[in-house]
């Protein structure tokens, strides 16, 4: 998904008020649904606590934010959880796709549908899964990994050195699956002459790899960042769930947004906006280094 | 489709590859089997934990107590029944409401987003860079992240406690307008030359081209009808009235940790809310991903 340099022989120039014609509908909603609520968060943000028209009270919830200790866990917790859950998701699932296009053909469909069952059931219920067959003393994950190696089973809900690495775990077994599916796709749009081309240079699988497959999946592969990123900083429902809104045992999962939760949930509005604001030199970053980076790859 | 790596993958290498696919496979499938064997356990034997450990693999007793933990020990629609006559949720409302929804929101967001996309790829004009850098914008800034003051702005245009508050914010949505650009640039330029042959007005030009690109269509409705039926918070602030609930809803209200709720009706509800998205991805599986590959 990139934005090349548009050839000016193939784009209608001079058409006037066409192309916003064609805009309207989107930046209708788009204005409606997204600018007007994002302006309100913002002046929710300067307002204080309460319903209606509240007073100004300035910057004051961002004043309290900066030393609300809470505030910068749920923001690390929500950073750690990200990144985890990129670095140990993109390359299982270059593996996984590598995998996939080795084994017989008829049954890569199936195999591949079956990886990514978990992204097409709703948070909720993936929650609960997860929650019933992998945790507690008697889940899976302590009966295959933790009780054969001789250790005493961890209770991964409660003891505060696992919890976010419960969650990392359920979105790596949540997306896993269907980041696979999206990297198969672009494994099999790259042009099979590239592959004769790099056999005339070398034999090894290993170059192929590491020269033809992985620059030529560099978009698909930054997709895949962006998308994990989005969800891991606005996904709601998974954490809910398993927390029930909490942060867990000394808030060692609290993520940004069920803190915001949290603070609608005590009517804190004017605190919970000021929250979600502060997100945004954030993710305006993160825009910034995509754009960047994709400038590179195009 | 190109077959990159077509040489060397003998047999030996299928088998190997299958083999060490089979423990993710595993991973994946176990619980969904437990949660559809659930839907005929009473509370007792669902939070009967499974107990590998010692592993006595010879031991056919051993084997015997696990599959009588895994498998219900009779097959009874009570749960079921429980679920669909409304005794803990309005089952049908809901499920309806998720249908709704999400395909309100899977039409209007390929409507606006294909129209945006095609202005963005076929022309050039003022503020586009800009209109652009929206798009991505829109992208990293989920709704869900100001879900309150959007809640409190629905409140104020009369969408609260309304399906509408929900599809309509659904509909806009940055992934799709990028998406449909990239398609829209992808199609040759002869296609547009004989669509505009008779001077038709460009609006007929970009309906004449849309069947051509129905795959992409389909694909991108289908991955935002995933993602709506999925939709948790934005409903959690706009519905109140049960009746009004969408699936995700009323499925925290199933899982039930007191237990006065039956957990076999939870995992009825789970696996009825799964039937949609697995059906229509299973259906285009095969056009979404050639679209793709073309695509990536």
């Amino acid at each position: 998904m990139q934005e090349s340099a548009q050839p000016a022989l193939r784009a209608n120039a001079g058409v006037g008020w066409t192309p916003f014609l064609f805009l309207l509908p989107f930046l209708f909603f788009l204005i409606l649904f997204w600018l007007v609520p994002l302006v309100g968060g913002v002046k929710m943000s300067l307002q204080a606590n309460g319903f209606g028209e509240a007073e100004y009270v300035g910057l004051n919830h961002y004043l309290i934010l900066a030393e609300d200790e809470r505030f910068f866990k749920a923001i690390r917790n929500s950073f750690v959880y990200t990144l985890a859950s990129i670095v140990v998701i993109v390359p299982l699932s270059l593996w996984l796709a590598h995998l996939l296009r080795s084994t017989f053909r008829r049954l890569r469909p199936v195999l591949t549908f079956a990886l990514l069952l978990p992204a097409l059931t709703p948070p909720s219920v993936l929650a609960v899964l997860f929650l019933m067959v992998f945790h507690g003393k008697y889940g899976l994950l302590n009966q295959l990994i933790v009780l054969p190696l001789g250790q005493a089973p961890i209770s991964w809900l409660k003891d505060q050195d696992f919890i976010l690495a419960g969650l990392v775990l359920q979105t790596v077994w949540r997306w896993t699956g269907f980041m696979t599916f999206f990297i198969l796709a672009g494994m099999e749009g790259i042009p099979r002459v590239y592959y004769e081309a790099a056999r005339l240079a070398t034999g090894s699988r290993w170059n192929h790899f590491w020269h033809v497959t992985l620059p030529q999946l560099r978009p698909v592969l930054l997709f895949v960042a962006v998308y994990l990123m989005v969800d891991g900083f606005s996904l709601f429902s998974g954490a809910y769930v398993l927390l029930g809104g909490s942060g867990g045992t000394a808030d060692a999962g609290l993520l940004t947004i069920t803190y915001v939760y949290q603070k609608a949930q005590f009517l804190e509005y004017g605190t919970a906006s000021a929250i979600s604001i502060s997100l945004l030199p954030v993710m305006l970053a993160v825009m910034g280094a995509f754009l960047f980076l994709r400038r590179r790859i195009a | 489709m190109s077959q990159a790596n077509p040489t060397q993958s003998g047999l030996l290498r299928r088998i190997v590859s299958s083999l060490l696919l089979l423990p993710f496979l595993l991973a994946v499938l176990y619980p969904f089997l437990w949660m559809v064997f659930g839907i005929f356990k009473t509370n007792r034997e669902i939070y009967q934990p499974l107990s590998l450990w010692p592993m006595k693999p010879l031991d056919t007793e051993y084997w015997s107590g696990i599959a009588d933990t895994f498998f219900p020990n009779e097959f009874s629609m009570q749960n079921v029944r429980d679920l669909l006559v409304g005794k803990w949720v309005p089952f049908w409302d809901v499920f309806g409401n998720s249908l709704l929804v999400s395909l309100g929101q899977a039409l209007g967001a390929v409507a606006l987003s294909a129209m945006a996309g095609y202005a963005f790829a076929r022309f050039q004009f003022r503020g586009k860079r800009m209109l652009f850098l929206l798009a991505i914008a829109l992208i990293l800034i989920p709704r869900q992240l100001f879900a309150w003051p959007l809640f409190s702005w629905a409140n104020t245009l009369g969408l609260s406690d309304s399906l509408f508050g929900v599809i309509l914010p659904g509909v806009v949505t940055g992934l799709g307008v990028i998406y449909f650009t990239q398609v829209f640039r992808q199609l040759p330029e002869e296609y547009l030359q004989a669509a505009r042959v008779c001077g038709a007005p460009e609006l007929r030009v970009f309906l004449t081209i849309l069947p051509l690109v129905w795959p992409s269509l389909l694909s991108y409705g289908m991955i935002h009808f995933i993602l709506a039926w999925h939709e948790h918070l934005v409903p959690m602030y706009m519905l109140t009235t049960e009746s009004q609930k969408t699936l995700p809803l009323a499925l925290t209200k199933l899982y039930d940790v007191s237990q006065s709720v039956s957990q076999g009706a939870q995992m009825a509800a789970s696996t009825f809310a799964l039937i949609p998205t697995a059906v229509l991805f299973a259906v285009c599986y095969r056009k979404f991903k050639s679209s793709l590959s073309e695509m990536l």
